[in-house]
């Protein structure tokens, strides 16, 4: 009996056997299929490396929340026949201490134009010691072509990016693109009306739209929001530019000018009527509005102070925004040291004489295009500012040199406009002997935390005011004195913001009820949140590009542009973004969809291997 | 009320005669476990999303339920006989050749109940061989599985080769124990067996190092006339069936985990391959693929070899430097004790895993910096655990008697008192593997663990955890397997603890 189990095995096991003989090994397959692109296993011994003998290694810095870009661009460049080694840092902070120690030789980070303006997504990345080019990189060239399309209109700049484009990747490639990113919401439709919840691309949500579904809940209930982080940089507009604080110092200080969804600067919901570039490109002028006044705290409720908002603060906040001395931790004056002088225009003759630029209209025509009534008269003093009688005030704003992308810096929340007595009332300490630990500036967030340190010093010219935060959310109350009895006030009255680290938990807070609204949703979750009957999902390309970047440090190996060109041809952006369920878009560079430069990254296969070769013939002599 | 209490008496009369026979057990452990395995099969083959059944799952369980009512049937035959004859017949020992054939189905659980139905007077080498060989086939099975990938590891067929002549060796072994092992008579030319045995432990079959270390002492003591201690205990071990089961999962790990290195391509499990993103599970993908395309049934064999690894190297680190602490504190007392002990209550005041997170935090993730993370914060538990029984042991008669003899303290910790305090360690190792599989993984799936793209089952659940609702396949089989490998583990803790136990023999 057991020898003809025995037998039984024997046969079956030879079966085995014979039909293994068809199996392919992976040498086999290797041999034949090395120019596959999909074959995964091809040439991590490749015989054009391996006959060199060696393999360049390449460290990868990143932080762990682009864990799936190190990952995909690690076995990517395993392939392409390099070693590689990954730094993976659990956040930014200590990220950004790895990239200033230069330990490393790819760093994988984002730049995302909250401006909206091609000019922002490379003068401080690129330029020579511009205030994140960390590489660095410093080529004359490089610097020529971003001074040049900062003079430009929309039309002739189009040229000078691509040339730039070419020269920042092809030629020298100092950046290796990766993606953009879409910028996707998600809305609980039973709640909340979908159509009041904005998207823009650069912009952020704007709440003073938003609507319940039920009318009548709009003074009653609270809107429920989140964003990630609860420890906010600065309620002081011009002290952060982060996540942090994007979104609550968007509503809660109005500025000159807004970005429209689609990136169109623009006068609606602004402090101003209209705008208008003068003649030269480095004149521009605002006629204020008279219906904004600031908005206190008192008694745990939102109240108008009675102080309107006007021209002299809009002079004080922009001065003060481009001053690097004006407070310390200054965080944004970069964004506006293009200006060169504020003002207040008295001389109602100064407008007649000018010329808008590119037409035969005078500045006062097209100021006055749709006023409440015409101009009779322009006030220096807003308290005598009075619309309805044609008493404005007009603000004058020049530029050192043209740059018609100015506009895009002051509609971002860094130019919001603060009450000039209530800043000048806070910060009284000198900015030189400043001390983090016992001054106490405009907007700290500890004077709006709970506990021993609230004083609530608040002065907010924006449709919404921080009541108080604590470790799990933050609460406003809309501004009683924001244009009252007009379609641009605030539909809802209060504003409940929760703290929610985790994207997922975000996420099923949002399914849950617990939030109405989602405003960034992860890739891989698009199709939970489409089969979701109440949620409904709006996505735009975003303006917000991943990236990596070299080491240029002095004594990096990665200042051999050979040794870039391999890691750059190395990368294969269908990849990555198949990774991410397809949900990323191409990119050339930082200017991702800004400009439509028709550049594009193609992946060849065995280039890298080719400049590997040649990286280290050029280098074995030495 | 007599009438009551004499049925009792018949039905604890019955149990205790059915509970003589091992084959009785298996036999119904197999029918239940068997049943079981239908209603999972038929449960996970009802889709929820269209309201109906997928054939192919349906079809499967089938196959179950059938076995299960087939065993159901020997089982019943099987009592029968042992009620009516007190014994098993012989001819319902040979329905157990014919059982064997279910062995085909991957039913392991019915196949050792055949192979424990077919031989009437079982020692513990037949019953070792019978896992040996169980073992070395269900690994060949699970490499087979290789064959519908799109290529093979290089030295595939090497290694399909030496499991399946392994196995075709452990059935010749069972033969040879067949005929030549009688209790405590073995025939001598069964030592060069006994080697190979051994020898063929590198494939991790601890059963077949068992059986070899057990023929090859037998032959030794020939003429002994007391038994071996440790050949008492293991066959205490077998007779709990979930001890066993446990012990063979083990066993199958390690050994998967050790032929991957012939069978399994690495590259599989690590490089991404971007036309298979999120595969469900199918024949070329067993448990589908993950977000980077790479074939997570794959991950999990590899995964298998690192779990194991940290797991083990966690427990034996702690247990070497805690025990020697431990020891020395035991036997000297005084001052000595004090300061060890105390210094060790410190650590003991951290939380272990808070420890640990603490440390890779520090020094950064890499799997060596995991296992002195995990090792440092189990060195007080073993050091209690060996100064208990070390103190017990420092005043007894044969540690007095080696004092008397001028013994130096070194020879009398390391021959006379470790050796006899080393089953309460042996427990509480095997009892705490389990626990350092799950903090390893715990420390992954937090990020703390390996890198990211390293396949550790922690890592594995991580990535998974993400398309919970999208794609769960990714997240339930390295959950499964994590759980299959602790339940095992403490299972066979449990069954080591009652073999070792001095009341229990």
């Amino acid at each position: 009996m057991k020898k003809r189990i025995l037998a039984a095995l024997l046969c079956a096991s030879m079966l085995l056997t014979a039909t293994a003989c068809n199996v392919k090994t992976k040498d086999d397959v290797q041999g034949s299929s090395s120019n596959n692109s999909s074959n995964s296993s091809n040439s991590s011994n490749n015989t054009t490396t391996a006959a060199s003998g060696e393999k360049p290694t390449i460290k990868i810095l990143t932080s762990s929340s682009s864990e799936t870009d190190a990952n995909v661009i690690r076995d990517q460049l395993i392939k392409a026949g390099f070693n590689v080694e990954l730094n993976l840092q659990p956040d930014y902070s200590s990220t950004t201490a790895q990239e200033a120690a230069g330990n490393y030789d790819v760093y994988i980070t984002g730049w995302t134009t909250v401006t909206g303006n091609p000019d922002y997504a490379v003068k401080s990345l690129f330029k020579t010691g511009g205030d994140y080019n960390k590489s660095p990189i410093a080529d004359p060239e490089i610097d020529a072509l971003i001074e040049k399309a900062g003079t430009e209109t929309p039309e002739q700049y189009k040229e000078t990016y691509k040339e730039f484009e070419l020269k920042l990747v092809e030629e020298n490639a100092y950046l290796v693109p990766l993606y953009t990113n879409y910028k996707a919401q998600a809305v609980n439709t039973s709640i909340l009306v979908p159509e009041s919840v904005h998207l823009s691309k650069s912009r952020s949500l704007k709440w003073e739209d938003i609507e319940f579904v039920d009318s009548a809940k709009n003074a009653t209930d609270p809107l429920l929001m989140t964003q990630t982080n609860g420890t906010l940089t600065s309620l002081d507009p011009i002290k952060g530019n982060d996540g942090s604080i994007n979104m609550l110092n968007t509503n809660m200080y109005v500025r000159l000018v807004n970005l429209t969804d689609d990136d169109q600067v623009t006068s609606d919901d602004s402090l101003s009527y209209n705008h208008v570039i003068a003649d030269g490109n480095k004149e521009y002028y605002f006629i204020l509005r008279d219906d904004i006044g600031f908005a206190k705290v008192e008694n745990g409720a939102a109240v108008d102070s009675g102080v309107r908002v006007g021209a002299e603060d809009v002079v004080f906040a922009l001065n003060r925004a481009k001053d690097p001395n004006s407070v310390p931790e200054h965080r944004t004056y970069t964004l506006h040291e293009s200006m060169d002088n504020i003002e207040i225009v008295t001389d109602l003759a100064a407008l007649d004489s000018a010329k808008v630029s590119g037409s035969d209209q005078t500045i006062r025509a097209a100021l006055e295009a749709g006023l409440p009534a015409p101009i009779s008269e322009l006030v220096a003093e807003k308290t005598a500012a009075n619309n309805a009688s044609g008493k404005y005030q007009v603000v004058k704003i020049t530029t050192k040199a043209p740059f018609p992308q100015v506009l895009n810096y002051l509609a971002h929340q860094s130019a919001g406009i603060v009450s000039k007595e209530q800043v000048e009332s806070i910060n009284t300490w000198d900015v030189a002997s400043y001390d983090r630990n016992t001054d106490i500036g405009y907007g700290d967030q500890t004077v709006v935390t709970e506990g021993s340190t609230f004083d609530n010093h608040l002065m907010c010219s924006g449709p919404y005011i921080m009541l108080y935060k604590n470790d799990y959310e933050a609460v406003f109350q809309a501004n009683p004195a924001y244009r009252p009895g007009t379609d641009a006030a605030a539909r809802i009255k209060n504003v409940t913001v929760k703290f929610i680290k985790d994207s997922d938990s975000a996420l099923s807070a949002l399914r849950s009820g617990e939030i109405y609204a989602l405003y960034s949703v992860p890739e891989t979750k698009y199709e939970t949140v489409e089969k979701e009957a109440n949620l409904k999902l709006t996505k735009i390309p975003s303006n917000g590009v991943q990236y990596m970047t070299f080491n240029q440090k002095d004594g990096s190996k990665m200042n051999n542009v050979t040794l870039r060109k391999a890691v750059l041809a190395a990368i294969n952006q269908e990849e990555i973004s198949a990774v991410y369920s397809g949900q990323k878009l191409p990119a050339y560079s930082t200017l991702g969809q800004l400009v439509d430069t028709g550049n594009k990254l193609v992946f060849e296969q065995g280039k890298s291997q080719q400049l590997i070769e040649q990286y280290l013939a050029e280098t074995a002599g030495k | 009320m007599s009438n009551n209490s004499n049925a009792n008496y018949l039905k604890r009369e019955k149990k205790r005669k059915l509970s003589r026979f091992v084959e009785y057990k298996t036999a119904t452990f197999a029918t239940g476990i068997t049943f079981a395995i239908f209603l999972v099969i038929l449960g996970g083959s009802f889709d929820f999303a269209t309201q109906s059944f997928q054939m192919g799952s349906v079809t499967l369980s089938l196959v179950f339920l059938v076995s299960s009512i087939i065993q159901g049937l020997v089982s019943y035959k099987i009592q029968s006989d042992i009620l009516k004859h007190g014994d098993i017949k012989d001819s319902t020992r040979k329905i157990g050749f014919v059982m064997l054939l279910f062995l085909l189905t991957a039913n392991i659980f019915i196949a050792i109940a055949a192979f424990t139905l077919v031989k009437k007077d079982k020692g513990i080498e037949y019953t070792l061989s019978i896992y040996a060989l169980l073992t070395s086939l269900i690994v060949f099975m699970i490499s087979a599985l290789n064959l519908f990938k799109e290529y093979v590891a290089n030295t595939f067929m090497l290694g399909m080769g030496l499991l399946a002549f392994l196995s075709m060796f452990y059935l010749a072994v069972m033969v040879l124990v067949h005929k030549f092992v009688h209790h405590k008579d073995v025939d001598k030319r069964m030592k060069w067996v006994g080697y190979l045995l051994i020898l063929s432990a590198i494939s991790g079959n601890v059963f077949a190092l068992i059986l070899g270390l057990i023929i090859i002492t037998k032959i030794k003591r020939a003429g002994d006339e007391i038994s071996v201690e440790w050949i008492e205990v293991i066959r205490r071990l077998f007779r709990n069936n979930m001890a066993i089961i446990g012990m063979l999962v083990v066993t199958v790990l390690l050994s998967i985990s050790l032929c991957s290195y012939l069978t399994f391509d690495y590259s599989i499990a690590t490089d991404n391959n971007y036309s298979a993103l999120l595969q469900p599970p199918s024949i070329e993908y067993p448990f589908g693929t993950d977000d980077y395309g790479r074939c997570v049934f794959t991950r999990i064999v590899f995964g298998a070899r690192i779990s194991l690894a940290v797991g083990i190297a966690t427990t034996v680190l702690p247990i070497i430097v805690g025990g020697a602490l431990g020891a020395v504190s035991g036997f000297y007392g005084g001052k000595t004790d004090n300061i060890i002990m105390r210094l060790l209550d410190v650590l003991y005041a951290v939380p272990g895993i808070l420890l640990a997170i603490a440390i890779v935090a520090a020094f950064g993730t890499s799997t060596s910096n995991l296992i002195i993370a995990l090792s440092i914060g189990s060195v007080p538990t073993y050091a209690r655990t060996v100064r208990a029984s070390v103190m017990g042991l420092a005043g007894s008669e044969f540690v007095e008697a080696a004092k008397a003899c001028g013994a130096k303290d070194h020879i009398i910790i390391f021959n006379h008192i470790i050796p006899n305090s080393l089953a309460p360690i042996i427990v509480r190792a095997t009892l705490s593997i389990g626990g350092a599989v799950l903090s390893t993984s715990s420390l992954s799936y937090l990020g703390l663990g390996v890198e990211p793209h390293v396949p550790e089952w922690g890592n594995i659940l991580k990535a998974g955890s993400t398309y919970l609702e999208t794609n769960p396949y990714l997240a339930i089989y390295p959950g499964l397997a994590i759980i299959l490998l602790v339940l095992a583990f403490n299972y066979m803790g449990d069954g080591l603890r009652d073999a070792l136990d001095p009341k229990l023999k």
